[in-house]
C-alpha cells in the first residue's frame, strides 16, 4: 500500500515537473518577452528607449537563456519564491496575489461541491429508487438538459431570467465573503459542473447495491424504508463517488473561471484569464502550477481515503 | 433472477432470429424510440445545415454594419434584433454556425487521428511502450483542459504570425497576408492538444479487450483470416463506442471554442463566433438582453441536442442491451 503511494507520488512529482518545464518553454520560445510586448503593446514601440527596456528585461531576468531562466525560476520556486508579476499588477510578488485569490475560488467550489454531492446524492437515490418510472426519467432528462449548457451560458441566462424577468435580485458582483447572498448564483452554476456524473453515478450504484442480499435482509427484518436507505445503500454509493468527486476537481476549476469572469469575483480563475490576457509570465507559471497541484493533489487524497472506506480495497 | 431465466430460454429460441439482423438496422430501430436523442439528431442536422448553407440563407452580411439601426429589438427586418454596431444578430449567429461546425470537424479529426495511432501503438505494443504512453496521455489530461487551451493558444499565436510575415517577405504572397483563418487553426489545434488522449484510451481499451474476446478466438478457430476478423469482429464492435465518443467530441470543441472565444483567446473579429457574441452582450445585456438570448440560446440548444444524441447513440449501439 505505502509502496504503492509512493510510486504514484514519484509519478506525479516527474509530472508536474514535466508540465512546470513545457509551460515555461511554451511562454520563452511562443508567446514571447511580456516586457517587449508592453512595449509593442503601447504602440510607441520605436520610440521607446531600449535601455529602459533591457533594463526591465535584466530586472526580470528576461534577458537570460531559456535554460538559466527555467533553473532559476525553479531554484527560487524552491525557496519559495514565486516571483513577480510583471503586467497585471506591476512588480507585486505573485504569492501575494495568489495569497488572496485562491482561497476565494477554494470556498465557492467548497460550497459548490458540497451543493452538487448534497442535490446529487438525492436526486441519484431518487431517481434509483423510482426506477424506470416517472420521476427517474424527469430526473434524468432535467440533468442532463441542464447541465449539457456550460456555465458561461448558464450564468448570463439565470442573470436574465432572475434580475429582468423575475426581478428578485441585483446583479451579484465581486466576492464579499462567502455568506453573503452574492455568492448563491455563482456556487450553483458551478455545482451544476458535477452535477449529472454525481447523479448518475448514485443512480447506478444505488441500483447494484438494491440486489443485494443484506439489502433484503434489512427489508426482511422489518425496517422502515428510510433506514433501509441511510444505513445500507448510503456507504457503498459514496465510496465510488469519493473518487469522482476527486476527479470532478477540473469541472470545477474550469467552471469557476466563466463564473469568476461572468460575475467578476476576483479569483483563481479570473487571475488565470487575466494572466494569459497579458502575458504574465510568473502569473501564468504559478497559476498553471496550482492548477496542475491541485488536480494531483485531489487524486493522491482519492488514493490515499479510498481503501479507508471500501474494506475490500484495504488488503490489495 | 427473472431476467436471467429470461435471457437463457431467449439464447436458445428467440434470441437467435433477432441478433441475425443487422447491427446498424438494430441500433437505428433502437434510436428511433429514442425521441430525445431524435430531436437531438435534428437539431445537428439543422445546425449542419446553417453551417453550410449559411451564407445563402443569412438575410444580411454578418460584417455588415447598419449604424441607422444599432441595438434594435427583434423585428421584421431582423428577426433577432441588431448588435451595438447595426449587425444583424440572426445572420452573426449563422456564420458562427459555420465557426462551431469548423472547428468541431477539425478538431474531433485531428484527436481521432492523433488517439488512433497512440491508441492502437500502445495497444498492439504493450508493456513499456504502452504505460509510457497511457501516461503521458493521463498527464496530459489532469492538467486543467482550458488552462492548458489558453496556454497553447497564446504560445502559438505569435511564432505562427511571425512565420506567415517571414513566408511573405519571401514569396510575396498575398495568401500568407490574410491571417483571418489562422485563429481556426490555433483552436483545432490548441483543442486537439487535449481532445486526443480521450480517444487513445478508447481505442487502446478496445483493442485490448477486443482482440481477447471470446467471438475473436472463434472466429480464429473457425479458421477466419486475419483481415475478417479486423472488419466482420473488431471495427463493428469498436464502433459504437467511438461513434459516441466522437459526437462528444463534437460537442465538446463546440462548446470549448465559444468558452475560448468567450475569453477573448479563439476566434477573433471580425470573424463570427458566439462565444464572442455571448461576451460582447454582457456588457450590454441589462439594456438589451436580446443580444443575449440569441446566442446564448444558440449555444445552451446545439449542447442538449449534442448530449442527448450521444446519449442516444450510446444506448442504441451498445449490443449488450436489449
Amino acid at each position: 500500500m505505502i509502496q504503492y503511494l509512493l510510486f504514484r507520488l514519484l509519478r506525479w512529482t516527474i509530472g508536474l515537473t514535466l508540465v512546470t518545464f513545457f509551460t515555461y518553454a511554451m511562454m520563452f520560445y511562443g508567446a514571447g518577452d511580456p516586457i517587449k510586448r508592453m512595449f509593442i503593446d503601447s504602440e510607441n514601440f520605436d520610440s521607446a528607449d531600449p535601455a529602459v527596456l533591457e533594463a526591465l528585461q535584466a530586472k526580470y531576468g528576461l534577458d537570460k537563456p531559456f535554460l538559466v531562466q527555467f533553473t532559476n525560476y525553479i531554484g527560487n520556486l524552491l525557496r519559495g519564491d514565486w516571483g513577480r508579476s510583471i503586467r497585471l499588477s506591476v512588480d507585486r510578488p505573485v504569492w501575494d496575489i495568489i495569497k488572496f485569490r485562491l482561497p476565494v475560488s477554494m470556498q465557492l467550489g467548497f460550497a459548490a461541491t458540497v451543493l452538487a454531492a448534497v442535490f446529487g446524492i438525492t436526486l441519484g437515490i431518487l431517481a434509483a429508487l423510482h426506477h424506470n418510472r416517472w420521476l427517474d426519467r424527469v430526473i434524468i432528462s432535467t440533468v442532463i438538459f441542464v447541465t449539457a449548457i456550460p456555465a458561461f451560458v448558464t450564468a448570463p441566462m439565470l442573470l436574465f431570467f432572475l434580475v429582468l424577468v423575475v426581478k428578485v435580485m441585483n446583479v451579484p458582483y465581486g466576492w464579499n465573503g462567502l455568506f453573503h447572498k452574492d455568492v448563491i448564483l455563482p456556487v450553483v452554476v458551478i455545482a451544476l459542473g458535477p452535477l449529472p456524473i454525481i447523479v448518475r453515478q448514485t443512480r447506478s450504484a444505488v441500483l447494484e447495491v438494491m440486489s443485494q442480499l443484506y439489502i433484503r435482509t434489512a427489508r426482511a427484518k422489518g425496517l422502515p424504508e428510510y433506514r433501509v436507505v441511510l444505513g445500507h445503500m448510503l456507504r457503498p454509493v459514496l465510496t465510488p463517488l469519493i473518487t469522482t468527486l476527486g476527479l470532478q476537481m477540473i469541472t470545477l476549476i474550469n467552471g469557476s473561471l466563466f463564473v469568476e469572469l461572468v460575475f467578476n469575483i476576483p479569483g483563481f480563475g479570473l487571475l488565470t484569464a487575466e494572466g494569459i490576457r497579458s502575458v504574465d509570465y510568473p502569473i501564468i507559471m504559478a497559476v498553471a502550477i496550482i492548477g496542475t497541484l491541485i488536480i494531483f493533489l485531489s487524486n493522491f487524497f482519492v488514493d490515499l481515503v479510498y481503501p479507508l472506506l471500501d474494506p475490500r480495497l484495504r488488503y490489495t | 433472477m427473472n431476467q436471467a431465466a429470461k435471457q437463457g430460454t431467449m439464447d436458445e429460441f428467440g434470441v437467435q432470429t433477432r441478433l441475425s439482423r443487422n447491427l446498424w438496422q438494430t441500433a437505428f430501430r433502437r434510436f428511433r424510440k429514442n425521441w430525445l436523442a431524435v430531436f437531438g439528431l435534428i437539431i445537428i442536422i439543422l445546425f449542419l445545415l446553417a453551417a453550410i448553407f449559411g451564407p445563402i440563407l443569412a438575410p444580411y452580411d454578418f460584417l455588415e454594419q447598419d449604424l441607422t439601426s444599432m441595438l434594435q429589438g427583434p423585428s421584421a427586418l431582423h428577426w433577432l434584433g441588431t448588435d451595438d454596431l447595426g449587425r444583424d444578430t440572426f445572420s452573426r449567429l449563422l456564420y458562427g454556425a459555420r465557426t462551431a461546425a469548423l472547428v468541431a470537424f477539425s478538431t474531433t479529426a485531428i484527436s481521432l487521428v492523433i488517439g488512433v495511432i497512440v491508441g492502437t501503438w500502445a495497444g498492439l505494443q504493450g508493456g513499456r511502450v504502452d504505460e509510457v504512453l497511457m501516461w503521458i496521455s493521463d498527464l496530459v489530461q489532469a492538467v486543467p483542459g482550458l488552462l492548458l487551451v489558453m496556454l497553447i493558444n497564446s504560445a502559438l499565436r505569435r511564432p505562427i504570425i511571425n512565420w506567415f510575415d517571414q513566408l511573405y517577405e519571401q514569396t510575396r504572397n498575398s495568401f500568407y497576408l490574410n491571417t483571418s483563418w489562422l485563429d481556426f487553426v490555433l483552436v483545432f489545434s490548441a483543442l486537439a492538444m487535449i481532445g486526443w488522449p480521450g480517444f487513445a484510451r478508447l481505442i487502446r481499451g478496445q483493442v485490448l479487450s477486443i482482440s481477447k474476446e471470446d467471438y475473436v478466438l472463434a472466429a480464429r478457430a473457425l479458421g477466419s483470416k486475419e483481415g475478417r476478423v479486423m472488419f466482420s469482429h473488431v471495427v463493428p464492435n469498436s464502433l459504437g463506442p467511438l461513434i459516441v465518443a466522437v459526437t462528444a467530441s463534437m460537442g465538446g470543441a463546440v462548446v470549448l471554442e465559444a468558452g475560448l472565444s468567450f475569453l477573448g483567446l479563439g476566434v477573433q473579429p471580425p470573424n463570427a463566433s458566439w462565444g464572442t457574441m455571448l461576451s460582447n452582450s454582457l456588457k450590454l445585456w441589462q439594456s438589451f438582453p436580446h443580444l443575449l438570448i440569441g446566442p446564448a440560446v444558440t449555444i445552451g440548444l446545439i449542447q442538449v441536442a449534442f448530449v442527448f444524441l450521444g446519449d442516444g447513440l450510446n444506448d442504441a449501439l451498445d449490443p449488450r442491451r436489449n
